[in-house]
């Protein structure tokens, strides 16, 4: 496949790291004007095969053709001048800057002249329309919402005229509705004839968006179809190499009296009114859109920013809470959305990182007891099987399902009764995603009382007792489990009623 | 989707670090103690002088001095605190009242009035920094101008002299061989050691070095932490004072320009991270007696003192381009 409408051939791509192979022969190729999805577990080699692509890695062996014409790249600036763009999953932007100044970034109007900053602002309000985004280009980009964040990588991506996108993970930050808003975007720069490649751990959007997927595993390329005629089981054995039967398995648990209790709470800015409980053994799900106000509700609770109204109970008592760790003294815990920003110290390792809120009850005089430290993270990482089972491993060293079970062991080792997890199993893969479901199954069982926040709606479906659905920062009733519907959370969420 | 073998995932082309950290961190604490052998040798074949007795302890009690700051200021590093740039105003502060209060209370409560001032001060630039956010720089900067005028306007500008020939004595003494100051220096470096190896408080300090917002949002008391360390320092830099004006018996309000210098160096060139969350301070320390060494070895052999300074700015430069590099390669 060399022809004209092949955007992207490569061929025998081999890439090896002192004592490891990380690629092994792989063939890809994508074609002009189609959108190509690459699956696979974590570690399966999608991130090393997209460097090797940007020119991060020059490949150990193997040729790569972009437009038919073979090339060498060298690093990035090789990929970027053959047209080749890539949207990484985490945000790589300036906060200080605005939008614009983002989206031109390295390629400002007026090389050797003063910045022609009028010309550049008309630019980016031309990308941004263009792709329907909503957004002022004149504003910092640090006061928008993640997912508005998300907006402007892709705009600075498609800003600099692409022959080939590469998106990483672009949905993990994103609602069903923005979903739906990038999806249309897509699709416009396909009809334009750029080539994309569009990594996800999402089966069903890749079933939406892709005209074919390349299924990797372990370093090796498993087969590339057609995705007309592929199920997301067919994909999901083809990853893991066997049959899963239940992706999001329930497992049944007696659920007691209600353990935290809020009423009608407001932080003046976010959310306004917002009631619910959670009750013991029972998975409390809260869902609608970025933005809609569920994670303020969240970092309120756990003492992150103050209420400015309503009451918030727990057990019966009004624990006053004021700082974290007024929140874990009262018994809540909270395992963040962000988890490299909020959630993990890199630099330490997976021990000091489990242990680090409740270091005062494993020390004697001021000293942190060794053996209860080790004690602590060993009986952790055997649990929740933290692989690599090493507690004295660098935690960044770990894959992000890893990271987050550490992050969620670290928030038992402080026995709360009410656990608020963020987003639990964004970005990691379906794997490490059932393992994450299945330690949240356990812990209600134990009746521990969970508040679980998620965008995804089979995960809400699949995974919650009740689910509170918020838009614009007010909160719905409960709904009940057996009422539960796609639809009817899209209707709460976007608040247009579904025929 | 950068989990997975993210050890892989993570490097960069060119990257020589590939087996983790441990291999890195042995090497560049080696680096250290090779580089400070190196200086040792080149000095002893260099210099009759320097490779004695005497020279050594010269050396000791200079580096006694500073290294009490350079504890202090390892947990401002650490901590992400940049630097605290008023040691040289609470220096001045432990040196004159330890000095100044003698004739009124005495030695001992001289000594300890003077600590306990210039911890005031540290804890004044502690609450700028860890409570209001300004930046460690200016904050610093700013409370050691005001310490210093007050001390200053306190002393009149004048020298003032040590009245108590006892206290003079001890401070300047041995103990088995050892310079007293030497023996107070290695037990402060020791119980910082354990403290910011050991204690919640230094896994704490490290903690919230190495990533602010998760520290907050694990319950670590974020801003109590970050305070903590200004006010440590200024504890230590008010103790290197005191048994400064007690060495010397006289003290002027400028005694202690440059110490802020030499200790900030000191840690640096140990390797301890400039940006916080990594160091410990026997590193700081390793810097304190590579730094020292290389600047005796320097003054033995008549090096201009311009020289010196170009040689120990451009130290400073490498080993902050370093931190940077692993920094890089750490992801951190």
């Amino acid at each position: 496949m060399t022809d004209a409408h092949c955007a992207l051939d490569m061929k025998g791509i081999t890439k090896t790291f002192p004592g490891v192979k990380a690629l092994s022969n792989v063939n890809f190729s994508v074609k002009f004007g189609s959108v190509h999805a690459v699956v696979g577990e974590n570690g399966a080699g999608k991130s090393t095969l997209m460097k090797v692509l940007n020119g991060s890695y020059p490949p150990t062996s193997g040729t790569i053709r972009v437009g038919g014409t073979e090339v060498r790249m060298r690093r990035p600036a090789d990929a970027q001048a053959l047209g080749v763009r890539m949207v990484h999953q985490e945000i790589n932007l300036v906060p200080d800057l605005s939008v614009a100044e983002n989206v031109y970034l390295g390629r400002m109007p007026g090389k050797w002249t003063l910045l022609r900053r009028r010309e550049m602002v008309a630019k980016a309000t031309a990308v941004l329309e263009e792709l329907g985004a909503a957004i002022n280009p004149r504003e910092r980009l640090g006061n928008l919402s993640i997912s508005q964040q998300q907006l402007v990588e892709i705009a600075k991506a498609y800003a600099a005229d692409p022959r080939i996108i590469v998106l990483d993970e672009p949905t993990s930050s994103l609602s069903e509705h923005e979903t739906a808003a990038l999806f249309s975007i897509l699709r416009k720069m396909r009809d334009d004839g750029i080539a994309i490649v569009y990594i996800s751990h999402r089966l069903k959007e890749v079933l939406q968006i892709a005209d074919e997927v390349t299924v990797l595993r372990d370093g090796s390329m498993i087969e590339t179809r057609p995705i007309e005629g592929i199920t997301a089981g067919e994909m999901i054995s083809l990853m893991v190499g066997r049959e899963v039967s239940n992706v999001f398995p329930k497992s049944p648990a007696a659920i007691g009296a209600p353990v935290l209790s809020v009423e009608n709470i407001s932080d003046g800015k976010h959310f306004r009114d917002v009631s619910f409980d959670v009750r013991a053994g029972e998975i409390l799900g809260l869902t609608g859109l970025v933005g809609a106000g569920r994670t303020e509700v969240a970092r309120a609770i756990f003492g992150l920013s103050q209420l400015t109204g309503g009451t918030l109970r727990l057990g019966g008592r009004e624990p006053g809470i004021r700082s974290p760790s007024d929140a874990v003294k009262a018994g809540i815990a909270y395992v963040p959305e962000d988890r490299k920003g909020d959630g993990i110290v890199p630099a330490m390792c997976v021990r000091e990182n489990i242990s680090l809120p409740i270091l005062r009850q494993l020390s004697k005089l001021g000293c942190v007891s060794h053996g209860a430290d080790r004690a602590l993270a060993g009986h952790y990482v055997s649990q929740f099987a933290i692989s690599p089972p090493d507690g004295e491993r660098r935690i960044n060293l770990l894959s992000g399902g890893n990271q987050q079970k550490a992050v969620i062991a670290k928030w038992l080792a402080a026995k709360p009764s009410v656990l608020i997890l963020d987003e639990p199993t964004r970005g990691v893969d379906v794997g490490a995603k059932a393992e994450i479901h299945n330690i949240i199954g356990q812990l209600v069982a134990e009746g521990m009382a969970v508040l679980m926040i998620s965008s995804e709606l089979p995960e809400v479906l699949g995974v919650c007792d009740r689910v509170v659905v918020m838009r614009d920062g007010h909160a719905s009733a409960p709904i009940d489990r057996k009422e539960l519907s796609e639809e009817r959370i899209m209707a709460l969420a976007t608040g247009e009623e579904v025929a | 989707m950068t989990e997975g073998v993210v050890d892989i995932a993570r490097m960069k082309p060119g990257d020589r670090f590939t087996r983790g950290s441990k291999v890195v961190d042995a090497l560049s604490k080696a680096g250290l103690l090779i580089a400070i052998l190196a200086v040792i040798l080149y000095g002893s074949i260099a210099n009759a002088a320097f490779f004695s007795t005497g020279n050594f302890l010269n050396v000791l009690t200079s580096m006694s001095i500073v290294g009490i700051v350079v504890v202090g200021m390892t947990f401002v590093l650490v901590v992400g605190g940049l630097a605290d740039l008023s040691v040289p105003a609470t220096i001045a502060c432990g040196a004159i009242l330890s000095l100044g209060l003698q004739p009124m209370i005495g030695p001992v409560p001289s000594f300890m009035v003077a600590v306990a001032l210039a911890g005031a001060i540290g804890l004044l630039n502690g609450v700028l920094v860890g409570y209001f956010g300004v930046n460690p720089i200016i904050a610093t900067l700013g409370v050691g101008t005001i310490g210093l005028g007050i001390v200053q306007a306190a002393v009149g500008g004048v020298i003032v002299y040590g009245t108590n020939p006892a206290s003079a004595e001890l401070v300047k003494g041995r103990l088995f061989g050892i310079p007293v100051v030497a023996i107070i220096f290695a037990a402060i470096a020791i119980l910082g050691h354990i403290i910011l190896s050991r204690s919640f408080w230094g896994r704490w300090t490290l903690a919230t070095g190495g990533n602010y917002s998760a520290a907050e949002a694990s319950a670590v008391p974020v801003r109590a932490v970050k305070a903590g360390a200004f006010v440590i320092t200024g504890l230590a830099a008010g103790i290197s004072g005191g048994l400064l004006g007690l060495t010397l018996q006289s003290a002027r309000p400028l005694v202690g320009t440059g110490y802020e210098f030499s200790a900030i160096t000191a840690v640096v060139v140990g390797g301890v991270s400039i940006i916080g969350g990594f160091g410990s301070v026997p590193r700081a320390i390793a810097g304190l007696v590579f730094v020292q060494l290389l600047t005796n070895v320097m003054v033995l052999e008549g090096v201009r003192t311009p020289v010196q300074g170009f040689v120990l700015g451009a130290l400073i430069v490498c080993a902050v381009g370093m931190d940077a590099a692993l920094r890089k390669r750490g992801g951190a």
